[in-house]
C-alpha cells in the first residue's frame, strides 16, 4: 500500500526540488533533499492535526479567555518555523552532517557507533516495541534535559522564553530561544551517538508524540484521570509546570510525554489545577514582544545571567 | 492509528500463516531482492508473480548491494547502521552481520580477489581482502565516494566523488593512488567501456568518456538531465543509462555510443538488472515501486515496494520466495 506522504515527498522531489537542485548546480543535495521534504510533510501533518484537534477543545472548555489574544501569533509562527522549516533543514542539513563527521571520527578510532537494535538484535523487525524502547528513552533523556535546562542559571535564560508566555496555547509548545534549540539538538545528538536514532522509521508514532506534546500546552480543562494523569502527560499536569510559582530553578513536572520520570525523582505535582502561566521575573518583551525581540530579550537575559546581580529566579 | 492497525493485522496474517502452514508445492520463480533504503528493509520479491512476499529488517539505511564470488552470500552495505548483512541469495536467509564503517557502494573485483566499499559519508574508499574481509587499505578522499568501477584484469578500481567533481583512480597492486582527475559536475554512475571508463555526470546531461590512464576527459555523450547510473546488458551490446532529473532511461549502443531509444521512467530512477526473456527491472526512488520495463513495447509495469528503493539484484534460478515463506 502506497504511503501518502512518500507519494507527497517524492512529487515535491520530482516536480520542485529536483529541478530546482539541478538548475542551481546542486544535484550532490538530491538524497537529502526527498528527506527534508519527507520531513516538512510530516511537520505538516503535525500543525494540521494539532491544530484540528486542539482548537476545538480549547473553545469548548478553555481555562482562560483573553480580550486580546495577540501574543498567541508569535507562538504560532514558532510552531511553523520549527516544524515546517527550520527544524526539517537543521536535522537533514546541519544535524546530519555533524553526526557523519562525528561518527566517521569515531569509526577512524575503531569505534562503530552502537544502536539499540545492535545491543539487543530480537528488536530487529520489532518495529512497535522497538519504537517504544526508542520513546521511553529519548523521553528520559528530554526530561533530564529540561531540568537541567531550570537549573543552570544561563541555561534558564534562555528557557524562560518558553515560561514567559501569559496566553498558552497548544502552539506554545514549539516556543523556544534558538539557543535553547541549539542545546537541545547537541543533546539530542550525543544520545543519537549512543544508542542511534532512526527518525524516519517511526513517522507516524512520532506524529503522535509530538502531538502530544502540543496538546500538554492547550488552553484547556483537561486532565486524563488519576491513572491517566500517571500514563501520559495531560495539559493539566504541564500546566503546573508553566505556572507562574513554578518558574525557575524551582519547578515541578518537567516531563515531556510520561510523567513517569517526575514520579521517580520526585518532581511530580498532581495538586496544582489551572494555574495561572508566565514567568514574572523576565522583562515584558519576553512575553509579548516580537519573534526577533523576544530572541534578542532572551540573549540579554543570557548575558545578564553571567553577571552578579543577574537573572531574579522565580519565586 | 490506522497505521498500527495494519501492522497488527499483518503480524496476526503471519502468525496465522506460519500456524497453519501452506502445502504449496516447490517451484522455481526466482527471487528478487529491492534495498528500501528509506524504509531500513529489504523488499523480497517472487520474480515470477512480481510480488512482495515480504520484508527482511535491516539497522537503518542500507543501499547497495554485490554478489559474492562464490555465489553464496548477497552482502548488504547499511550505512547508517554501520553494517554489512550477509543474505542467502537464494532464500533471503540472514547469513550473518558485521560491523562495517559506512557500507554504500560496493562490488568485488571480476578477480574475486577485493572488495571495494565506498564510504560516502565519511570520504573513504576501503578494500578489503574478499576472502577474509580483512580491510586491506583506506584511502581517505574528498569527498563523497559514491560509486565505481574496475578495469577488467582487477588491477585498478575507479571511484567517482560526487562532491568534488572528480573521479579517482586506485592501483589495487600497489594499493596506491594513480590519479584524481576532474570530470564534470556530480560524478556518480562508473563503468568500464572497451578500454574507457565511462562516468555520469549527474549534475549535467551528459556521460563522460575518460581515459583509464590518466582520467583525461575524452568527449561528452549527452543521455538526460542529471545523467545517474550506467548498466552494460548482459549481451554486452547496450549501454543504459538512468537520468535522474530527466526521469529517463536511454540505450545506446554500448560499440558507438550512439542513443537508441529513450523511456520515460518517472519517480527518480536509479539502479537496474536484467530479467531473463530482456525485461529490465528499475528501481525508482520516490515512487515506492520498481518498473519493469518491457524494452520492445516501452511500456512498464509496476511492483509496490518500500520507501526509496535503490539497489536491487535478481536471481531468476533461485526457487519461488512464496513458497519458501509459506512453509
Amino acid at each position: 500500500m502506497d504511503d501518502p506522504f512518500d507519494l507527497a515527498a517524492g512529487w515535491l522531489q520530482e516536480h520542485l526540488l529536483i529541478p530546482a537542485l539541478y538548475q542551481f548546480g546542486l544535484m550532490n543535495w538530491e538524497d537529502v533533499s526527498y528527506g527534508w521534504a519527507l520531513f516538512a510533510l510530516y511537520g505538516v501533518a503535525q500543525v494540521v492535526v494539532t491544530f484540528a484537534v486542539c482548537l476545538p477543545l480549547e473553545r469548548w472548555r478553555p481555562v482562560e479567555r483573553w480580550p486580546d489574544s495577540g501574543a498567541v501569533w508569535v507562538d504560532v509562527a514558532y510552531t511553523v518555523l520549527s516544524r515546517v522549516g527550520i527544524l526539517p533543514f537543521v536535522t537533514y542539513v546541519l544535524f546530519y552532517r555533524a553526526q557523519v563527521v562525528v561518527s566517521g571520527w569515531m569509526a577512524d578510532q575503531g569505534v562503530v557507533p552502537p544502536t539499540l537494535e545492535g545491543l539487543f538484535p530480537f528488536l530487529l523487525g520489532q518495529q512497535v516495541l522497538t519504537f517504544v524502547l526508542y520513546a521511553i528513552i529519548l523521553d528520559f533523556a528530554e526530561y533530564w534535559r529540561h531540568r537541567l535546562s531550570h537549573m543552570f542559571r544561563w541555561w534558564w535564560a534562555l528557557h524562560s522564553l518558553h515560561h514567559a508566555q501569559r496566553q498558552m496555547t497548544f502552539w506554545s509548545d514549539d516556543r523556544n530561544h534558538l539557543g535553547d534549540d541549539l542545546i537541545a539538538f547537541v543533546w539530542f545528538g550525543v544520545i543519537a551517538l549512543l544508542i542511534g536514532v532512526p527518525p524516519l522509521q517511526f513517522p507516524i508514532l512520532v506524529l503522535v508524540l509530538r502531538f502530544l506534546e502540543s496538546l500538554s500546552h492547550a488552553n484547556v480543562r483537561l486532565s486524563f484521570g488519576w491513572l491517566g494523569e500517571r500514563l501520559l502527560i495531560s495539559p493539566r499536569f504541564h500546566r503546573a509546570h508553566h505556572g507562574v510559582l513554578a518558574a525557575g530553578e524551582r519547578s515541578c513536572n518537567y516531563g515531556a510525554v510520561f510523567p513517569w520520570w517526575d514520579m521517580l525523582f520526585r518532581t511530580a505535582d498532581f495538586s496544582r489545577a489551572y494555574v495561572r502561566t508566565g514567568d514574572p521575573s523576565g522583562e515584558e518583551a519576553l512575553a509579548t514582544g516580537t519573534w526577533l525581540q523576544q530572541q534578542m530579550a532572551g540573549l540579554r537575559r543570557f548575558a545578564r545571567s553571567f553577571g552578579r546581580r543577574t537573572v531574579r529566579h522565580g519565586t | 492509528m490506522p497505521r498500527l492497525t495494519v501492522l497488527l493485522f499483518l503480524s496476526f496474517a503471519t502468525l496465522a500463516g506460519s500456524v497453519w502452514g501452506f502445502t504449496t508445492p516447490a517451484r522455481a520463480g526466482g527471487i528478487a531482492f529491492i534495498i528500501n533504503s528509506g524504509g531500513a528493509s529489504i523488499s523480497v520479491i517472487d520474480m515470477a508473480r512480481q510480488k512482495e512476499v515480504r520484508r527482511i529488517p535491516t539497522l537503518r539505511e542500507p543501499h547497495h548491494l554485490a554478489l559474492s564470488p562464490d555465489g553464496h552470500s548477497l552482502l548488504v552495505g547499511d550505512t547508517a547502521g554501520n553494517q554489512m548483512m550477509f543474505l542467502d541469495p537464494n532464500t533471503g536467509e540472514v547469513q550473518k552481520r558485521m560491523p562495517v564503517a559506512d557500507p554504500y557502494q560496493l562490488w568485488f573485483s571480476p578477480d574475486g580477489k577485493y572488495l571495494t566499499v565506498n564510504g560516502l559519508a565519511r570520504n573513504q574508499v576501503d578494500v578489503y581482502d574478499a576472502a577474509s574481509m580483512q580491510l586491506v587499505k583506506r584511502f581517505h578522499v574528498v569527498a563523497t565516494p559514491s560509486h565505481l568501477a574496475y578495469s577488467p584484469d582487477s588491477s585498478t578500481v575507479f571511484v567517482s566523488l560526487q562532491d568534488s567533481d572528480k573521479l579517482a583512480a586506485f592501483d589495487l597492486r600497489t594499493m596506491t593512488e594513480k590519479w584524481t582527475m576532474p570530470v564534470g559536475k556530480t560524478p556518480a554512475g562508473v563503468i568500464w567501456l572497451n578500454g574507457k571508463v565511462l562516468v555520469a555526470d549527474m549534475g549535467t546531461d551528459y556521460i563522460a568518456v575518460v581515459d583509464p590512464a590518466d582520467g583525461k576527459v575524452l568527449e561528452h555523450v549527452p543521455t538526460g538531465k542529471g545523467a545517474h547510473q550506467l548498466f552494460l546488458s548482459p549481451d554486452r551490446k547496450i549501454l543504459w543509462v538512468n537520468n535522474r532529473a530527466g526521469g529517463t532511461t536511454v540505450s545506446l549502443d554500448a560499440a558507438t555510443l550512439q542513443p537508441i531509444r529513450s523511456y520515460a521512467i518517472p519517480g527518480g530512477p536509479d539502479d537496474m538488472d536484467f530479467a531473463p526473456g530482456g525485461k529490465i527491472w528499475i528501481t525508482r526512488r520516490w515512487a515506492e515501486k520498481v518498473a519493469v520495463l518491457d524494452p520492445a513495447t516501452g511500456s512498464y509495469e509496476t511492483i509496490d515496494v518500500g520507501r526509496s528503493p535503490h539497489g536491487l539484484f535478481l536471481n531468476p534460478k533461485a526457487p519461488s520466495p512464496t513458497v519458501l515463506s509459506s512453509r
